[in-house]
């Protein structure tokens, strides 16, 4: 009954976690002279959770190269390490339930994974092994160079149309920029990356000046300088992040439109956005979103107007920082931190017969904003909601981490903990003003992926006339005459810089 | 690009191949009854109207999640025209009532900082919302008010209709799904495990004519003994309880559902083929019909168990065909829990269309060859490990342990078979898993469907 007790004792143990959670405040710190850290101790939680992370990311891909970084974490998680090969790696973490996953995203590459304390050192050993002692076996190298082109070239173009939305917006925004290609990278650049390039990268970016180590949990106090130790075998240099240029300057609506077969047509639209959580205006804008059109919520004017009342398709939603949903839940995932953000809508596919309509009606809506403002009771409302609902985006210690780390990154003070007071400062004033400063609707790139793109683009350059009309009878009258005003509501599109795109040579 | 995320509904899933492993086990020696796995305290009572209510009090300040489930999903869409109807069901049960107007609704919740949404199954409906303690009530009030009295135009109803079109739309374009419709369509001939939630296309596009029909569908399935009302957070039970029955008391519907229809046994291989019109790597997919969810008996762990022997990235056929001569870019297995017969699919996304018919024929030598080999006791030790950490880690949240329970509560109304299952978990051994490979993973219980690209990219 040895290994029942021992279980049943772990579980029961879980049982304080969530009050932990709430009663231990985020320790971010560095020591003198060692790698940083950002500790978040749980003495009661059974399991620990690793985040060790590098500020090396796809922008720091190098030209004809992108790809690069997001195919060398890959070869450390997916690629076996000197001692082990990858299926004895997979047969190792197996009976823990745990391994390690790499999350890159632009600016940061972060390495993750959560044990339960009573695998602690053998997880600890094969974490370690990954970071320190990659394989880069030419074998390894072919499946996860080839399962990433694929992925450009196949999912990313011949799948999910949301996604490809969303990737092609990237590139509108971004051309020329270092955050103007896939995480992935580019087909041909992919096609050409070399296991040599991927050991001198990880020679150069992943290396011991340049990683910060994220724990949380029942870790042993001993872990810490464990963990240091360890990294400290990581290759020597700090690789620099020079300034770079800024994005280029949209003028007028600026159209991707992606030619594809398909039976509907997904929109996304945005623009660089010079604010990020470090700056004041931030928390102005978080409140300003919120009532726009708040990730997955009911709540937002966008989801209100186009999804409840118009039933255009099944969601509609706002952003002002980089975005990607946590599984099945609503809330973002972290450790995606971007020195750089930018503002977007996601229009969810709608019929091809409504795109034009669709596109007028978030644009005219986002105008609206900017022109009016919140009233003070929307203002009420959003930040009240904010305020409560941020409470749900860290209930488990892996979550909770993330977020210290991205406090880091920023250079803030634990974002989630101090939310709350900042948003009690707020006034209606402030996120009006940070809204007229920093949001707009006339000079944003498009992304359209849709079938019959040269007509789309011909129409909207044209500012053809899109009436919106109903099956259903007893839509209300304000609602058919507000249709008629957003009909023709002016596009005020750049034609030199708008252009129709074959999904085949998307990401090429 | 996980092939186990197609049955996401709306928000999240309650059996995907992972979430089959993120429940747990007990070990005890020598195979002996083990205690319960479930390690909290649940309270089970059931109202005069015959809903039932589980209350389970866990550490997480100042939050409870609060979950209506109800026992009726695409697996209840027996008349012909109507499949996809539980799910646009599920839409219209945010549409408001005469206290509560769908605004009024969004208004309390955004008052709470919650954020109310729900799911749908092929065998349940899912409402599930994170309510705080001192705004139970509230939740409770509002909650119970929708679900005897729901009101909605049929101007609301149409336009409703159109968000699913946008659902299913947005759906579409992944091949993915279409290879899940064809598996399911192929596979079965009567039951209605046919259709996915999702619904045929044709009866989606033809949801804006059905409002009448939609208020016989609440009728018949959304009354009180259908439903559990599930509570896991922080609260007081005994006054919880009280107010349940103040609110949910006046709730009178009768249960009245159709019956389902039996699919019959299938004895000869079945196929079909697809062809993409994007850009995209072939796919395979091998399924068998596997028994129905059974806690009572070994064979739905033996089953679960085996599901992760065999195809899992631990496997040997992963390892062969994925690793080492990288025929495959992805495999993976999806059994889910039914309450009716089900499927047990392997999907594999194959790197060259020529390699489609060897690919194909390794996945039934596997299956063939586990009804005549013991599986290495080795690997037999390691999944059950596996399960057991997997359920230990899943159990870190409220929302982690409600999930949990929503599967076994779905599956049999009861929260107690939580424990019943894990224990088969325990007994599972070698002989048991060649007894369950030899009765249903065979060529003639079989449903193969392949997809390839059409495009040129």
């Amino acid at each position: 009954m040895k290994n029942a007790l021992k279980f049943a004792q772990a579980l029961m143990a879980m049982l304080a976690i969530v009050l932990a959670m709430v009663s231990v405040p985020g320790d971010a710190r560095t020591a003198k002279a060692g790698i940083p850290t950002v500790l978040l101790p749980i003495a009661s939680s059974p399991l620990v959770t690793f985040r060790i992370q590098f500020r090396a990311g796809a922008a720091d891909d190098p030209a004809g190269k992108k790809g690069l970084t997001r195919l060398t974490a890959s070869m450390l998680t997916d690629g076996g390490t000197t001692k082990h090969s990858y299926e004895e790696m997979t047969a190792l973490f197996y009976p823990m339930a745990s391994s390690v996953r790499a999350v890159v995203d632009k600016d940061v590459t972060t390495f993750t994974g959560t044990t339960h304390i009573d695998n602690l050192d053998k997880f600890l050993d094969l974490f370690t092994q990954i970071l320190l002692e990659p394989r880069f076996d030419a074998h390894d190298f072919d499946r996860l160079k080839t399962s990433q082109s694929n992925y450009l070239s196949k999912t990313l173009r011949g799948g999910n149309d949301e996604e490809l939305g969303k990737q092609t917006l990237g590139v509108c925004m971004y051309a020329g920029h270092a955050y103007g290609s896939p995480n992935e990278g580019l087909v041909s650049n992919v096609d050409a990356i070399t296991v040599d390039d991927v050991k001198a990268h990880y020679q150069k970016m992943f290396t011991r000046d340049n990683v910060t180590i994220g724990l949380a949990g029942g870790y042993p106090k001993n872990l810490v300088d464990r963990v240091s130790k360890s990294l400290e075998r990581l290759p020597a240099g700090a690789p620099g992040h020079p300034a770079r240029p800024a994005p280029h300057e949209i003028s007028g609506l600026e159209i991707l439109a992606v030619e594809k077969e398909g039976r509907s047509t997904a929109i996304s639209m945005g623009y660089p956005l010079d604010v990020t959580r470090a700056d004041p205006d931030f928390y102005a804008l978080m409140v300003a979103n919120s009532h726009l059109g708040e990730h997955r919520t009911m709540n937002g004017v966008l989801m209100n107007r186009m999804r409840e009342v118009r039933g255009l398709n099944y969601g509609d939603y706002s952003y002002i920082e980089h975005f990607v949903q946590d599984g099945g839940s609503t809330f973002p995932i972290t450790n995606i931190a971007r020195s750089e953000q930018y503002f977007s809508i996601w229009i969810r596919p709608v019929q091809p017969q409504h795109r034009q309509f669709a596109l007028r009606l978030a644009l005219w809506e986002l105008d609206r904003m900017v022109r009016d403002g919140l009233t003070q009771e929307e203002f009420d409302e959003a930040r009240s909601f904010v305020k409560n609902y941020s409470r749900l985006w860290a209930q488990d210690q892996g979550r909770r981490l993330g977020y210290l780390m991205d406090s880091r990154f920023y250079g803030i003070d634990d974002f989630l903990g101090t939310l709350p007071a900042k948003l009690d400062a707020l006034t209606r004033d402030q996120v009006n003003a940070a809204i007229k400063k920093h949001l707009r609707s006339d000079r944003l790139c498009v992304a359209v992926v849709t079938k019959g793109a040269d007509a789309f683009l011909n129409d909207v350059t044209n500012n053809t006339p899109s009436p919106m009309a109903y099956d259903a009878e007893g839509i209300p009258q304000d609602v058919i005459d507000q249709d008629k005003i957003i009909s023709v509501f002016p596009l005020n599109v750049n034609k030199t810089a708008s252009k129709v795109v074959p999904v085949s040579e998307m990401f090429q | 690009m996980s092939l186990t995320a197609w049955c996401q509904e709306r928000v999240t899933v309650i059996s995907a191949a992972a979430g089959i492993l993120a429940v747990g086990l007990v070990f005890s020696p020598g195979g002996a009854r083990a205690k319960d796995v479930f390690p909290f305290p649940v309270t089970t009572r059931t109202l005069d109207n015959g809903l039932r209510v589980v209350m389970v009090p866990f550490d997480s300040p100042g939050i409870a999640t609060y979950y209506t489930i109800v026992r009726t999903g695409s697996r209840n869409e027996v008349e012909p025209g109507k499949s996809g109807f539980a799910h646009f069901f599920e839409h219209m049960m945010f549409r408001g009532t005469d206290r509560f107007s769908s605004d009024a609704f969004n208004a309390l919740y955004r008052k709470l900082g919650s954020d109310p949404n729900a799911y749908t199954s092929d065998d349940v409906t899912v409402y599930n919302t994170l309510a705080p303690r001192d705004g139970l009530e509230q939740v409770i009030d509002i909650e119970s008010d929708r679900f005897m009295n729901l009101k909605y135009s049929e101007s609301d109803f149409k336009q409703e209709s159109k968000a699913v079109l946008g659902e299913y739309n947005k759906n579409n374009s992944d091949p993915e799904n279409r290879l899940y419709e064809k598996v399911r369509a192929t596979a079965y001939t009567t039951h209605t495990y046919r259709h996915t939630t999702m619904g045929f296309i044709e009866d989606i596009e033809d949801m804006p004519n059905q409002y009448e029909y939609s208020r016989e569908f609440f009728s018949r399935y959304y009354t009180p003994g259908n439903c559990v009302v599930l509570i896991v957070g922080d609260f007081d039970v005994e006054g919880t309880y009280k107010l349940i029955q103040k609110y949910y008391g006046p709730w009178k519907s009768p249960n009245n559902p159709a019956p389902v229809p039996a699919e019959p046994e299938q004895t000869a291989a079945r196929s079909a083929q697809i062809t993409w019109d994007n850009a995209t790597l072939p796919y395979v997919c091998v399924s068998f019909k596997i028994p129905a969810f059974d806690a009572r008996t070994k064979d739905t762990a033996s089953l679960d168990l085996l599901a992760s022997l065999l195809f899992d990235e631990t496997s040997p056929l992963y390892q062969e065909l994925v690793i080492r001569d990288q025929k495959v870019e992805e495999l993976s297995v999806y059994a889910p829990f039914r309450r009716d017969p089900g499927l047990f699919m392997i999907f594999a996304k194959v790197k060259d269309p020529a390699q489609l018919d060897a690919v194909r024929e390794r996945i039934y030598q596997t299956a063939e060859a586990a009804a005549k080999t013991p599986v290495d006791a080795r690997r037999l030790t390691d999944v059950k490990s596996n399960v057991k950490y997997s359920f230990a880690m899943s159990l870190n949240t409220a929302r982690a342990v409600t999930a949990n329970l929503t599967q076994f509560i779905g599956l049999t109304g009861d929260p107690a078979m939580i424990n019943e299952m894990y224990r088969h978990y325990d007994e599972v051994k070698p002989e048991d898993l060649m007894r369950v490979a030899g009765t249903y993973l065979t060529r003639a219980r079989s449903t193969e469907v392949t997809l390839t690209g059409g495009g040129t990219q």
